[in-house]
């Protein structure tokens, strides 16, 4: 989806605030809405569904409130969009029918023994054989589509040569359908003045994860 | 079930955005509320994951892997091969490491992180992503004048140094491996640690100092 997120070589956002303070959080609310997203999803929602419900957040909501209140935006669309619970019940904060389940309470130890299990792994076994190389040289596609896709504009029709294989992993733009299946993944390397011209440094790179599906024989 | 329609999550963002107070903290008391309601969160839970994100899961563990990567040359080579086997060894398994990719700096080389297309980022090990990370200058910016920025955060580079910029935009995550000070033969790998900033394993930070202990 050619959408406000695909933020990547657009002009006009200014300096980066470079003196943040350090802490982990920078309001309560960070935190809470942080851990929900850790502990409660939507049955049977996919990482890559959330991302495109993420993306579909209105371009003023997505570029100047606070970056976490777009999370909870999401996490709400998600909920309410997956039945969890419906527009009346969050505006009365009143469930109107029985729970949905019952969380104990775990304490911090239970927290972080519960977080190392969390290492998602996205590679799966495939049986075609990957159609590139390392080394080789690759064309990505020139346009996108409207769904949830990975190849940013930026990326798009430039020649890059694969750097390395990395297994078949679920294929985002499907995954965000609900159709979880795997395909050849590799990381693709692009010198800069490919991407952005002569005023680039020759000695530059900017690498991408891309999928089959997005690339081409160069 | 997920409808993985986005005309109904258009209408829904639209209702949420006329609808939802405008104040955030009290959106996302809004949805702890329903969420305790429902009984699918604990509000106490909440404190502790609070707690353990504030506490334990931070940029500390990822100093440690680069101290002990400074140290270890095995380790090392174990953690540029396969980097989520490395940290989960640690005990530093946890979101977004089941892909973990570490990219060394050299003399004339520099590695740097972002996701383009939203936040992407080594949770288990770096803990929160700063904010400046999510942002659309940072997002935007890095990968098309990524000297530019860096400059921004004091890193000084040659033209004659290679700047790779990596966009996160599969499941793979990375950790750069900043190079070690000099002067700091001998000391042990929490020391070294203790020399090893967040922003230079996001690449936002080069020359790390000796000094400080």
């Amino acid at each position: 989806m050619d959408g406000i997120h695909d933020l990547g070589g657009k002009l006009g956002y200014g300096p980066v605030d470079v003196n943040e303070p350090e802490e982990p959080f920078h309001a309560d609310y960070e935190g809470r809405i942080w851990a929900m997203t850790r502990t409660a999803k939507a049955p049977n929602i996919t990482i890559d569904w959330w991302r495109h419900i993420r993306e579909l957040v209105g371009k003023d909501d997505y570029l100047d409130r606070p970056y976490f209140d777009s999370w909870a935006q999401t996490h709400i669309a998600s909920m309410i969009d997956g039945g969890v619970f419906t527009f009346a019940e969050l505006e009365n904060g009143k469930s109107e029918t029985a729970p949905l389940g019952q969380v104990d309470e775990i304490d911090y130890d239970g927290v972080l023994a519960l977080n190392n299990t969390m290492a998602f792994r996205f590679d799966r076994p495939v049986e075609t054989t990957p159609k590139f190389t390392a080394g080789q040289s690759v064309v990505t596609n020139t346009s996108g589509h409207a769904g949830h896709t990975r190849l940013p504009e930026y990326a798009r029709g430039k020649t890059g040569v694969i750097l390395s294989y990395r297994d078949a992993h679920i294929f985002a733009d499907d995954s965000a359908k609900g159709d979880e299946w795997a395909q050849h993944l590799y990381t693709v390397s692009f010198q800069a003045t490919e991407l952005w011209g002569e005023d680039a440094n020759p000695k530059d790179s900017v690498s991408l994860d891309l999928w089959e599906d997005y690339l081409n024989a160069g | 079930m997920p409808s993985f329609d986005a005309k109904k999550i258009t209408k829904i963002h639209q209702h949420l955005h006329s609808h939802l107070p405008s104040d955030t903290a009290l959106r996302v008391k809004a949805l702890e509320t329903i969420l305790v309601e429902k009984g699918l969160v604990n509000s106490e839970s909440i404190d502790r994951w609070v707690e353990v994100y504030a506490d334990d899961i931070g940029p500390k563990r990822g100093a440690h892997v680069v101290a002990r990567a400074w140290t270890d040359s095995a380790f090392k080579a174990r953690l540029l091969e396969d980097g989520s086997k490395a940290v989960d060894a640690m005990g530093y398994g946890g979101p977004a490491s089941g892909h973990l990719k570490a990219v060394e700096n050299t003399p004339d080389s520099h590695n740097v992180v972002v996701c383009t297309l939203c936040s992407c980022y080594p949770f288990s090990i770096l803990g929160m992503a700063p904010n400046w990370y999510k942002t659309a200058a940072y997002r935007s910016r890095v990968v098309r004048e990524p000297r530019a920025v860096l400059a921004e955060f004091g890193v000084k580079l040659s033209e004659d140094t290679a700047v790779h910029v990596w966009d996160s935009t599969a499941e793979l995550r990375y950790l750069v491996i900043p190079e070690r000070p000099v002067g700091t033969d001998g000391l042990s790998v929490d020391e070294l640690a203790k020399l090893v900033t967040r922003n230079s394993m996001i690449g936002t930070d080069r020359d790390l100092k000796a000094g400080g202990i």
